[in-house]
């Protein structure tokens, strides 16, 4: 029987282990309901606006334009304005005394406390300069802000907003995610055939080569379907922020090629770690004890450092970390989304990921090969390296 | 065609300086039921590991015919394989676990699910195929686990010690099993201690001590070698009677004390001879011979084997 087959038929069986049609549409379920709750709550908040009706008297003050404030006169007698204050019609009584002070009286704590005390300032700003004797004119072109339109030299620049860092962010955690599911599926599943003792029928089927390789595709393929069904969630939750709040979507992610390289990026990122923690959990007996359990760790070291792309995504570090094979995975993508490597840098970078993953596919096969049939002794570091270099004709 | 399924020539393997097997060479024939015996630590698992190909050995190699010596390794669709550590997923419908190493052992789905329930209803295991594993009993767990080595029905099987943890009604299933297994083509090699079992279903067998080769040949051959004389067990209607045997010159050995003795006759006593004489000097209640058992000459061949090492080294 080939190997190809062999490895199909273990990918199957391990992606089949794991996936549940129920756990899927159970997160989707979730994510459709913070979408909802999202949406609704911000509908009920914009029906109902978020004006903030003030009373005054004997103050003149105007509401800037598009601003929230609404100024009506306050009602001449006390009994009238402390009504309309308890049933809500106005959020505050605001009148000034002799000093020049302000008095604000509420029915709660006022939240556009900051917003009311600047608009008042510059009440205050205007009436002293008027005082000084200058002119309507003079006084409206002194309080104009200056004009300042900001271009980027680079134009590809231009759009690094907050919503593509947000975005570029976004990519990093459904990778990551998909990299500890992955960690922790192939973790409990190895050792737990190690425990349950189901590791020498298989061995004796087919090769231990074929059987990591099949493993490692079925995980990946599981943790690569969890990915996209939380990043149909997420949508589905951006959808809701359009509706509710007209978020905008950052353009690097309604860009093709984009998702296009996400997609390998995150597969091949897989991949390498995969091979890497199969070869781990295949020398552990008991992750809970051992203290190779320290290693799950290793994978969030790559996007620690690529918090130096979204720094600097043209920078030098940036573009090491986009080449170099255990931090290309998140480092390349981020650095579509934020700036645009050429054709050359991804093409360098995919051929070194691709080669790494072939190479550590390799070596962990080799160590799976030993490290699964060891019980109640874990190998020693020299011992694991040794394994992984040393030729053997299986 | 050649007679052997495997050969073995001169394999060793030593771990860490100790020595799970020295120089051994046999073969297992076609059709056969092989047997690997030996007490615990005798290198039994590792000489079945090594055929199997799961470790390799440190010298010598294994010859399968048909399969060419480079590969040096049984063909997994056509061999079976119950190991010693027997472990199955858990958590897993039997069904599916087993149409799984089916699939691992060369059968497309439907095959592997045909077969396997036709081995579960053998089992009577059919209406429990979409139960957990877990949720079976011990001995229900090692008949799945059984099926999962002969579900793909192998030229040659290979059980390590695949009665250890049976009651004696399983016991007496799985040996009806094997001796099905062997009458339907199937080469069987099996390993154990359980000696009572082996003598009846094993053709040839191999005795271990300290991984390396001590006796090897037919149970009928093992029995005679470790005593041609003929042994008899009789019961007296009155132990007193035990004198009359005792002065008969063609009584060499007895052992007993009453009613029942065990009589080893002189060499070249006849059995048809001996009891006419006998019947009318004493009063018997019973008689039936006494050969040697498998686990007579198992005995007897590790403590020799135990004796010639301690005065090797001392």
């Amino acid at each position: 029987m080939s190997d190809t087959r062999d490895v199909c038929i273990v990918a199957q069986w391990e992606f089949g282990r794991f996936f549940k049609w129920k756990d899927q549409l159970i997160s989707l379920a979730l994510f459709l309901l913070v979408s909802g709750v999202w949406a609704g709550a911000a509908l009920v908040a914009g029906s109902r606006g978020s004006t903030v009706t003030i009373a005054i008297s004997g103050i003149d003050v105007q509401p800037p334009a598009g601003g929230r404030f609404r100024f009506v006169p306050a009602a001449p007698d006390d009994a009238t304005r402390a009504a309309a204050l308890r049933r809500g019609d106005v959020q505050g009584l605001l009148s000034r005394r002799p000093d020049g002070r302000f008095d604000l009286i509420v029915a709660k704590e006022p939240r556009y406390r900051s917003e009311l005390a600047a608009l008042l300032g510059d009440v205050v700003r205007r009436e002293r300069l008027e005082a000084t004797g200058v002119t309507p004119e003079a006084l409206q072109r002194i309080l104009e802000p200056p004009a300042l339109d900001v271009r980027f030299a680079d134009p590809a620049r231009e759009r690094i907003g907050r919503a593509e860092k947000i975005a570029a962010g976004v990519c990093v955690g459904i990778m990551l995610m998909a990299v500890f599911t992955s960690l922790s599926y192939l973790l409990i599943g190895i050792t737990g055939e190690k425990q349950l003792r189901v590791t020498e029928s298989v061995i004796s089927a087919i090769s231990p080569q074929a059987w990591i390789d099949g493993k490692v595709l079925g995980i990946t393929a599981y943790s690569l379907v969890s990915a996209a069904n939380v990043a149909l969630g997420l949508s589905l939750v951006g959808l809701a922020a359009q509706l509710a709040s007209g978020f905008a979507w950052p353009s690097a992610a309604l860009r093709p090629a984009v998702a296009l390289v996400l997609l390998l990026y995150t597969m091949l990122g897989l991949l390498l770690w995969n091979a890497f923690f199969a070869a781990v959990a295949a020398t552990v007996n008991d992750m809970y004890t051992s203290s190779r359990s320290s290693l799950t760790f290793l994978p969030l070291l790559p996007v620690v450092l690529s918090v130096a792309v979204i720094r600097d995504p043209d920078g030098l570090v940036a573009r090491f970390l986009a080449l170099f094979p255990l931090t290309s995975a998140p480092a390349l993508p981020m650095r579509m989304v934020l700036s645009d490597p050429g054709l050359l840098e991804i093409g360098c970078s995919l051929a070194f990921l691709a080669g790494a993953v072939w190479l550590m596919r390799r070596m962990a096969g080799r160590i799976f090969e030993l490290g699964i049939l060891l019980y109640g002794k874990e190998p020693t570091l020299a011992e694991m390296v040794r394994w992984a270099t040393e030729r053997r004709d299986r | 065609m050649d007679a052997a399924s495997v050969r073995a020539h001169g394999v060793s393997k030593r771990f860490s300086g100790h020595v799970a097997a020295e120089r051994l060479s046999f073969e297992v024939r076609r059709g056969e039921v092989f047997a690997l015996l030996g007490p615990n630590g005798a290198g039994k698992t590792t000489t079945v590991r090594m055929l199997i190909g799961i470790i390799r050995p440190d010298e010598g190699h294994i010859d399968v015919p048909g399969e060419g010596p480079a590969r040096g390794r049984l063909h997994p669709d056509r061999t079976g394989y119950l190991p010693e550590d027997r472990g199955l997923y858990q958590e897993i419908p039997i069904l599916r676990s087993l149409v799984y190493f089916g699939r691992l052992r060369g059968l497309d789905r439907r095959e592997s699910t045909r077969r396997a329930c036709e081995w579960l209803e053998r089992m009577g295991l059919l209406d429990r195929r979409h139960d957990r594993l877990d949720a079976l009993s011990k001995g229900n767990q090692q008949r799945v686990q059984f099926i999962a080595a002969v579900l793909h029905r192998p030229a040659l099987a290979i059980l390590d010690e695949p009665f250890s943890g049976l009651d004696p009604v399983s016991q007496e299933f799985f040996l009806d099993v094997v001796r099905d297994l062997k009458a339907s083509g199937t080469t069987v090699l099996l390993s154990s201690h359980q000696m009572d079992l082996v003598e009846r279903i094993a053709d040839r067998v191999l005795l271990l001590n300290h991984g390396r080769e001590i006796l090897s040949g037919s149970v009928g051959e093992l029995r005679a070698g470790l005593d041609p004389r003929l042994r008899l067990r009789v019961t007296l209607e009155q132990a007193a009677d035990a004198a009359v045997l005792r002065a008969d010159a063609d009584v060499a050995d007895i052992a007993g004390d009453g009613p029942e003795f065990r009589l080893t006759l002189r060499t070249g006593v006849q059995a048809p001879q001996f009891l006419a004489r006998l019947v009318t000097r004493v009063p018997l209640t019973a008689i039936g011979t006494d050969a040697p058992r498998l686990h007579d000459v198992f005995i007897r061949a590790v403590r020799d084997d135990e004796a010639r090492i301690a005065g090797r080294l001392s």
